[in-house]
């Protein structure tokens, strides 16, 4: 147990989920109607652990699809409490943990904070699993992560086969482990085996470099390029809502007389109505200046204002794109633009 | 750590109607908290979130002087769900705000120059704000010549009557006001307010101007203001956007990499022309 | 590349460097094993590009709702029932598309691999003679192209383009397999309003909003969709289940008589939605009481956009 590292057995992971469901609500893997999602576990044998990622992106246990923000009834405002409960999250992909570290930029501002999420991030561990087997949709190390990199992560567990390399990365995690009884010490031959399997399984990643797009893009906004690009975009809003790190979202009030309560709902720069004035006037008129802006948000301005591309390379929108539109051949096609 | 979702409690204490269509309605706040009030230290060129429970909210630029302490102004036009929620409204009503917002003008760049205003029908709101303030007597003597130029359709449409008379009177302003087409009572000035800035010619020596209007009438005042001297980086401007968290969170009213709640919605002309053009 | 694949690219290239059309939309490679995307050709020399296949999933009738000038369109039996409604429904005038009819072999269901490969990851796949072969790493895999096609394409009667202005190759036949196409909402039937219920209320709680059914669409053109209008605001846009079974129950009545179950919707659907449970139930009803399927007739109307005297009535009570 030396430096924050330790071993657990396999068999050994649903005892430890077990005992951290004493203390706090654990989101863990699972598989839901046929799909992986991270969701509330009640055992520590409900949680998957061999699986890819998540159909949907961790993103929501912190800034979820829609959240009340307040009621109110007669013009009196309840407040939702925010929260104080406190929870792990297990088995999340470093992609996925890197994006909350973008968020963070957006939500936990020096000007302004949001409460709801900055509470939720407050009070969440997260536990990492390092990827053995990236899919060959994922390109994190050329967006700045890698499968076993550690941004946003408390734990990185790595897979050994029937046990588990673990390293504390936050003091907040060690914390978590250090008096677990399952955990016994790692040994020379765990690091080994997980340096092997890191540098393997980054080896496999592969995607469209990110260097100069930023540089290219600056001079882009009024390129014929953009023309043709969105024709086939259906103007949906699947790579956005499953995207990590895309964060739009609307602020609605429903209400029947006057009782109700104001809303903040997940919503898409490439719905028209993201835009659109009262007036009628809309700045972002068709498919092509809200794929631009797009493109552009991620690769360039979020660059230009935090220091970072708005990606993380997890591919879902990669598969998920109804009509095959792949980010990686635009940022490619950027590049050599 | 205050939740800036939650909008300050205010009460409507007066209700003007401001023009002839009565679909322009200005709104007196008073801030129900004391606390509340003190929090809500604002500049000229700042807008408010203005909240109606259980319609929605909309971003509305502050209307009165930073000068006026015990009450906020806001003008609304009616125009789509919240402000026809708000127009509904009754005097004693409580409403919510948020805010202020924005980066509000430049006053370091206003300071120790003369100001030329130039604004058509709805947009004056927040250069009323400007105006007043610079005409009180803590702040006139900041400022070297000001100059409002204000037009609209008809003598009807024109807001802030009460203020235009009192301004009038004054020798510490040169005031314009005009109308695009007049009627039998009305003596004052006829000519699109480009026309008139034309006419009246500010210098644009240690100047600088700031243009709120309709789409339209910008177009056609930067061209004289350019031939009067402005350069671009001493005429400032005030953008509307589809707005809703006002704190550059929500990521809809951005233009390029700034966010018009935050950066914005006042910009120089050159900063508007290095950004896309996309608003 | 196949002989049709021969046929399909020298009639596009032929149609657009006559001048006849300034445009055509086809599928052309994708950049996933399985995937196919739809392509905007301007350029004859550019129909290289051009593929048919198994995996020519989307319905490009969609993308006639944006189209201006005369277009041509690559078009399999269902996208082509889609644009006859569309005609009929005048988003687009006949005269300014020209329909390059293909015959199908039924098109791959993405979800019926994922769960045959249960999280592998596929890097080849090959379709050939009524097979397809699956590769990846430590894994190959061949399986017959009838276990994984799109349960509608499976029982499908309007293979081949019913309209079309060039068909390319030979017509397909009858549907893939000789099955009650109704079987699967017949079983629904079979329920009571609670268990219904609680199917549905499970299948839409994955919901997301993301309108990717919506817009994959073709019978889906409003300028203002009913979920966007504010004056009034119909429903909420949440995720309160109230509100997301309302959008679907809606939207499915809103393509009720008009829908002809070409799938685009479900195999949009990121959340893996058993839509075509709403949809094909609608469909069977317009059937019954109607007569009618959608798209097989230039010159008939929708039943639900026009009234007959003899029309059946027993479900107005």
């Amino acid at each position: 147990m030396a430096n924050g590292k330790w071993q657990i057995a396999s068999l050994k992971i649903a005892a430890f989920l077990d005992d951290l469901l004493k203390a706090h609500r654990v989101f863990a893997p699972v598989k839901r109607d046929g799909l992986v999602s991270f969701e509330p576990i009640g055992r520590g044998d409900e949680a998957l652990l061999g699986f890819r990622n998540s159909k949907r992106s961790p993103k929501e246990i912190f800034f979820p699809c829609s959240e009340t923000l307040f009621a109110y009834q007669e013009g009196e405002i309840t407040v939702v409490p925010l929260l104080e409960e406190r929870r792990v999250i297990f088995g999340m992909r470093p992609c996925d943990a890197r994006s909350l570290i973008l968020l963070d930029k957006v939500f936990d501002a020096p000007d302004y904070q949001d409460p709801y999420y900055v509470a939720r991030r407050e009070n969440t561990v997260i536990i990492g699993l390092g990827c053995n087997r990236p899919l060959s949709t994922c390109f994190c190390t050329t967006v700045g992560g890698g499968p076993f990199a550690v941004d946003g992560l408390d734990l990185l567990f790595t897979d050994l086969g029937d046990r588990y390399l673990v390293e504390a990365i936050t003091e907040r995690g060690e914390a978590l482990v250090a008096d677990s009884p399952h955990f016994r010490e790692e040994t020379t031959a765990d690091v080994n085996l997980k340096a092997e399997i890191a540098a393997r399984a980054e080896q496999a990643v592969s995607g469209p470099s990110v260097e100069g797009v930023k540089e290219q893009l600056d001079g882009m906004y009024d390129d014929p390029f953009w023309d043709e690009l969105h024709e086939k975009c259906l103007g949906c809003a699947v790579c956005t809502y499953l995207c990590p790190t895309c964060h739009c979202f609307d602020i609605v009030d429903e209400a029947v007389n006057a009782q109700g309560r104001r809303v903040r709902n997940w919503d898409s720069c490439q719905f028209p109505l993201f835009t659109l004035h009262a007036s009628g006037h809309n700045p972002r008129p068709s498919g092509k200046e809200r794929m631009r802006q797009r493109m552009m948000h991620k690769f360039r301005y979020f660059v230009e204002n935090f220091g970072e591309v708005a990606c993380v390379g997890c591919g879902r929108c990669v598969r998920e794109c109804p009509v095959n539109l792949d980010i990686r051949a635009v940022i490619e096609a950027i590049r050599t633009s | 750590m205050r939740n800036p979702y939650l909008p300050y409690p205010v009460v409507i204490r007066k209700i003007t109607d401001e023009n002839e269509a009565r679909d322009i309605k200005t709104f007196e706040l008073v801030f129900r908290d004391d606390a509340d009030r003190d929090s809500f230290t604002f500049r000229c060129g700042q807008f408010a979130e203005l909240s109606v429970l259980g319609a929605g909210e909309c971003p509305i630029g502050i209307a009165s002087s930073p000068m006026e302490q015990k009450y906020l102004q806001l003008t609304i036009k009616r125009t789509g769900v919240v402000t026809s929620a708000l127009h509904n409204c009754e005097e004693g009503a409580t409403i919510g705000v948020r805010g202020p917002y924005g980066n509000g003008f430049p006053m370091d760049m206003l300071e120790g120059s003369n100001v030329v205003i130039v604004a058509g029908g709805f947009a004056f709101t927040t250069l009323r704000s400007l105006t007043n303030y610079i005409l009180h007597p803590d702040n006139r003597g900041r400022f070297g010549e000001l100059t409002v130029i204000y037009g609209a359709r008809s003598p009807g449409e024109l807001i802030y009557k009460y203020d235009l008379e009192a301004w009038a009177g004054r020798d510490d302003l040169q005031l314009y006001v005009t109308v695009d087409a007049g009627d039998e009572a009305w003596t004052g000035l006829v000519g699109y307010v480009p026309t008139i800035l034309k006419e009246a010619a500010p210098s644009s020596d240690n100047a600088v101007a700031a243009v709120c209007g309709p789409p339209i009438m910008i177009k056609f005042s930067i061209p004289v203001l350019d031939e009067l001297g402005f350069p671009p980086g001493r005429i400032i401007n005030s953008l509307e956007m589809r707005m809703k968290c006002g704190i550059g969170k929500c990521g809809r009213c951005n233009i390029g990499d700034k966010y018009v709640c935050k950066d914005g919605p006042v910009f120089t002309f050159e900063e508007l022309q290095n950004m896309p053009g996309e608003y | 590349m196949s002989e049709l694949e021969e046929l399909l690219r020298e009639t596009a290239r032929q149609l657009l460097a006559e001048g006849s059309i300034e445009l055509v939309i086809g599928y052309e490679r994708g950049t996933l094993p399985l995937r196919t995307t739809p392509c905007f050709i301007r350029d004859p020399d550019q129909v290289e590009r051009l593929v048919w296949n198994a995996s020519c999933e989307n319905n490009l009738a969609t993308y006639l709702h944006r189209a201006t000038g005369k277009v041509g369109i690559v078009a399999k039996g269902c996208d082509a029932r889609s644009i006859v409604g569309e005609i009929v429904e005048r988003q687009i005038a006949r005269e300014d598309v020209v329909i390059i009819g293909v015959p199908c072999q039924g098109v791959i269901d993405r979800t019926k691999i994922e769960a045959r490969l249960d999280g592998r990851d596929v890097l080849e796949a090959d379709v050939s003679e009524g097979l397809i072969t699956l590769r990846g790493e430590g894994f190959e895999e061949t399986l017959n192209l009838g276990e994984v096609l799109s349960e509608g394409c499976v029982t499908c009667h309007h293979r081949d383009p019913t309209l079309y202005d060039v068909f390319i190759g030979e017509p397909s036949g009858g549907a893939v397999e000789d099955r009650d196409e109704y079987a699967a909402v017949q079983a629904l039937e079979a329920q009571t309003a609670d268990e219904r219920w609680a199917y549905f209320a499970n299948e839409f709680s994955r919901c997301i909003r993301c309108y990717a059914c919506r817009e994959a669409c073709p019978c889906c053109y409003c300028a203002e969709c009913f979920v966007d209008q504010t004056q009034p605001c119909w429903f909420g846009k949440g995720d309160d289940l109230s509100d997301v079974m309302a959008f679907h129950i809606v939207r499915a009545y809103h393509v009720a008589g008009r829908c002809l179950d070409c799938g685009a919707c479900v195999r949009a659907c990121p959340m893996h939605i058993d839509l075509r449970a709403l949809v094909k139930k609608l469909e069977k009803d317009v059937r019954e009481l109607y007569s009618y399927e959608a798209g097989l007739h230039l010159e008939t109307v929708p039943p639900l956009a026009t009234f007959q005297p003899d029309d059946p009535q027993e479900f107005i009570k």
